[in-house]
């Protein structure tokens, strides 16, 4: 059936729905032809973060439709099986406060957030850069999201109280050891 | 020749037999009669319905209708549901409260969903609304535990207070110790959103108490599970409850007394809450089990067999709410166990996992379909799904009012043929005649929406993702869907040529939401120029249209009906199309 619809109007053209969407702050890419966003995998050696990361990487904003109260109900019941189930105790109790302390170098005031609404390292560092609001100092277009990215890194305090880089350990492993967050710039 | 009047009826007659007239359709069909039934039924309407809170002012509504004693409200699109509207776009209720604060003064139920409401919003409507009986916070946010003891403290009529997944801010938990110790007439209380410090469990234990009408109530996950029998004790005349946290050690006292609380709940049919639920302790809601209509098991990660024998004990449910780990397995329990079944959810414990976790696929929805003959809602994800197995569904529930279908992987074609679904939703739509709700997903090419356009004739909201081939898809829906109300997509290439054929029947709709597809800015002008009663608002945080071409795409695009023009309240990310931008600009 072919159906002809009068206009006079241009049309944009017809593969223009693929074209990406990063935006600032918490839009990713929601082109899902394409394998890789840019994101650099030279992070990822574990296969599990892989495996995490590769729903994500989709950047499927909305998607799956899931309530985001839902999501954090939910999140919040799956770390806190993995903590009880690191205690050796079947079942936790309620759920402690997932916000975490976020210092950025040169930044005199501390922020927090909420790590339990996140699943990757890309959408924490994302989100994080939109709240140190580090965009409006490398305006988007005159470089790429992945290269603001890229100059700084993020590492964190454990809870041994030692400071690593966050993007050297799988999400989950960080998740369980994270005690606080820093933001530095990238030397070199 | 004499004029002889139609009617000698006194308007306290009409009235009178207006007054059996509650639904707002043929409220709305008798105040278009002739002038005199417009006038007489608007004196008497006590119930508005606003679906949008932009569609008209407060003003307005409060100019036609005089007296209302119960208002709802929506504000933002549904997809804010799933963080695709930023914050700051809008919804709040407060011009709302305020003008209807001097208006209204006997208001007695105020429902609001996905709104922005304040502290300030709950302590004026406290401070107005002496005779408030009923305040439904559906999905809202920008309040804390303060607007809340507003309201304890200033409401004594208040038999309702439902906070259904909003948002608060926890400030303190000792909110509740505001309702006066005098204060009895409570009936239901959903607090189950509320985080760690937001409830005194003291102040909840004596609030129960002395409230011997209180048939709901839906507590927070922080309520430990051995305090939940003393809690019970106080209210046995509760028909629906909704538990704290369902994990505890696991001691003989704290199950016995479990046991004996849910055994004297004589009229308990609703069960939800179930927060981190361990196995061990589900054995004592089973005296309650044969009686139950309602069960959500949404935020339980009990897996099978646990779950499977639990459901096996309620034969008369009509509503369940689980995650996939009942599997395909465990919906076979249901669908032979419970015959009365008439909606089913079934939500994913790890939607983003690359690999399934769970073995739950279109079998057990087939199994449901076809157990279950009264099944009329659906809401099912999973990862994969044939045409074959939609066909049967079609055929075994052509009852369906709703059918909403999440494949994880939003572009999955029939694992058993590698076709696009188009066949199997074309059969839903085909053979559910009383379809009003349904969202697609996987591999769909335009020939789905053609399908639905010829049938899907009372369609009212269409939820679209990732899906069809061109514009012709659009159209199908806008041209054939007679009965479609709201439209919602995202990641679809349509774009201008079907928006702008169908312009006319945007305005028989309440709103259209479109998200990363292809409509052009110069499409949304044009329409804001020829439309001046829709309302086309543009979102986008990179910057203003005009600085860009008119045939780029807009990012994200939201068209709804108004009578009350362009709003005044948009943040700096979203722009109107109205007629003054589209000149302004050119």
């Amino acid at each position: 059936m072919c159906m002809e619809l009068q206009l006079g109007l241009a049309l944009p053209g017809s593969d223009t729905w693929s074209r990406p969407l990063l935006k600032l702050g918490l839009y990713e890419d929601i082109n899902v032809n394409r394998k890789k966003r840019g994101f650099d995998h030279g992070y990822l050696e574990d296969e599990f973060s892989a495996a995490s990361f590769k729903n994500y990487e989709k950047g499927l904003v909305g998607w799956p439709p899931v309530e985001t109260w839902r999501r954090k109900k939910l999140r919040c019941q799956v770390h806190n099986h993995m903590t009880a189930a690191e205690n050796g105790y079947c079942g936790g109790r309620a759920s402690k406060s997932t916000y975490v302390k976020v210092k950025m170098e040169g930044v005199v005031i501390a922020r927090k957030i909420d790590i339990s609404i996140h699943q990757s390292f890309e959408t924490l560092t994302t989100t994080l850069m939109t709240m140190f609001d580090i965009f409006s100092h490398f305006p988007f277009i005159f470089g790429s999201v992945d290269e603001n990215r890229r100059s700084f890194k993020l590492t964190y305090q454990d809870k041994e109280g030692d400071w690593l880089i966050a993007e050297d350990v799988p999400w989950r492993t960080f998740v369980r050891s994270l005690k606080c967050l820093k933001l530095i710039r990238s030397r070199g | 020749m004499q004029k002889k009047t139609a009617y000698s009826f006194p308007d306290e007659i009409l009235e009178h037999v207006f007054s059996f007239i509650q639904s707002d359709k043929d409220r709305n069909a008798a105040s278009v009669v002739c002038k005199s039934w417009y006038e007489i039924e608007r004196w008497c309407r006590r119930k508005v319905f606003v679906g949008n809170c932009y569609a008209v002012s407060p003003t307005m509504v409060i100019r036609r209708f005089p007296d209302i004693r119960s208002i709802e409200l929506k504000g933002k699109p549904h997809f804010a549901d799933f963080n695709l509207v930023p914050d700051g776009w809008g919804g709040y209720v407060l011009p709302w409260i305020s003008k209807m604060a001097g208006a209204y003064p006997w208001l007695e139920e105020i429902r609001l969903k996905r709104m922005v409401v304040t502290d300030e919003s709950l302590e004026l409507v406290a401070k107005s609304f002496t005779n408030l009986q009923v305040l439904v916070l559906f999905s809202c946010e920008g309040f804390s535990t303060d607007g809340l003891a507003a309201i304890a403290a200033g409401c004594k009529n208040l038999r309702e207070l439902d906070l259904r997944d909003s948002e608060v801010d926890d400030l303190s938990g000792h909110w509740l110790n505001h309702f006066p110790d005098t204060y009895t007439s409570l009936v239901s209380l959903n607090i189950s959103c509320l985080g760690s410090d937001d409830v005194s469990f003291s102040a909840l234990e004596r609030l129960v108490g002395r409230c011997p009408n209180l048939r709901r109530l839906l507590l927070n996950r922080e309520v430990p599970l051995d305090k939940i029998a003393n809690l019970l004790s106080r209210a046995p005349q509760l028909i629906e409850f909704g538990t704290g946290t369902y994990a505890a050690e696991l001691r003989s006292d704290v199950y016995s007394n479990l046991v004996e609380a849910f055994c004297n709940c004589k009229e308990l049919k609703s069960l939800s809450g179930f927060w981190d639920a361990v196995p061990a302790y589900l054995p004592v809601i089973y005296s309650v089990c044969s009686r139950l209509t309602s069960l959500n098991l949404s935020y339980a990660p009990i897996q099978n067999p646990d779950l499977t024998k639990l459901v096996s004990q309620c034969p008369s449910l009509q509503r369940m709410l689980v995650l996939d780990y009942i599997e395909d397995s465990g919906l076979e329990v249901l669908a032979s166990s419970c015959k009365d079944l008439q909606e089913l959810r079934v939500f994913p414990s790890d939607p983003f996992g690359e690999e399934p976790n769970v073995s739950l696929t279109e079998k057990g929805l087939v199994a449901v379909s076809s157990g279950c003959p009264k099944l009329q809602s659906v809401l099912y994800f999973c990862r994969q799904m044939s045409n074959a197995a939609l066909v049967t569904i079609a055929q075994n529930c052509p009852n369906f009012t709703r059918f909403r279908l999440c494949l994880l992987d939003p572009k999955i074609a029939d694992y058993r043929t590698l076709q696009p679904l188009d066949v199997g939703f074309g059969a839903i739509v085909e053979h559910c005649k009383d379809l009003r709700r349904l969202s697609l997903s996987g591999l769909l090419t335009d020939c789905v929406f053609e399908y639905i356009g010829m049938h899907a004739k009372k369609l009212e909201m269409l939820s679209v993702a990732f899906a069809g081939e061109s514009d012709l898809a659009l159209h199908h829906v806008l041209s054939g869907c007679e009965s479609l109300r709201k439209l919602e997509i995202m990641n679809c290439p349509f774009g201008d040529k079907a928006l702008l054929a169908n312009a006319a029947k945007l305005e028989t709709m309440r709103s259209l939401w479109m998200s990363s597809c292809s409509v052009s800015l110069g499409a949304c002008k044009m329409l804001g120029q020829k439309m001046p009663r829709l309302n086309i608002e543009v979102m986008d945080e990179k910057g203003p249209p005009d600085s860009r071409a008119e045939s780029d795409p807009v990012d994200k695009l939201y068209i709804y009906r108004s009578v009350a023009g362009p709003r005044f309240d948009m943040p700096p990310f979203v722009w109107t199309m109205d007629e003054d931008f589209a000149s302004e600009l050119s």
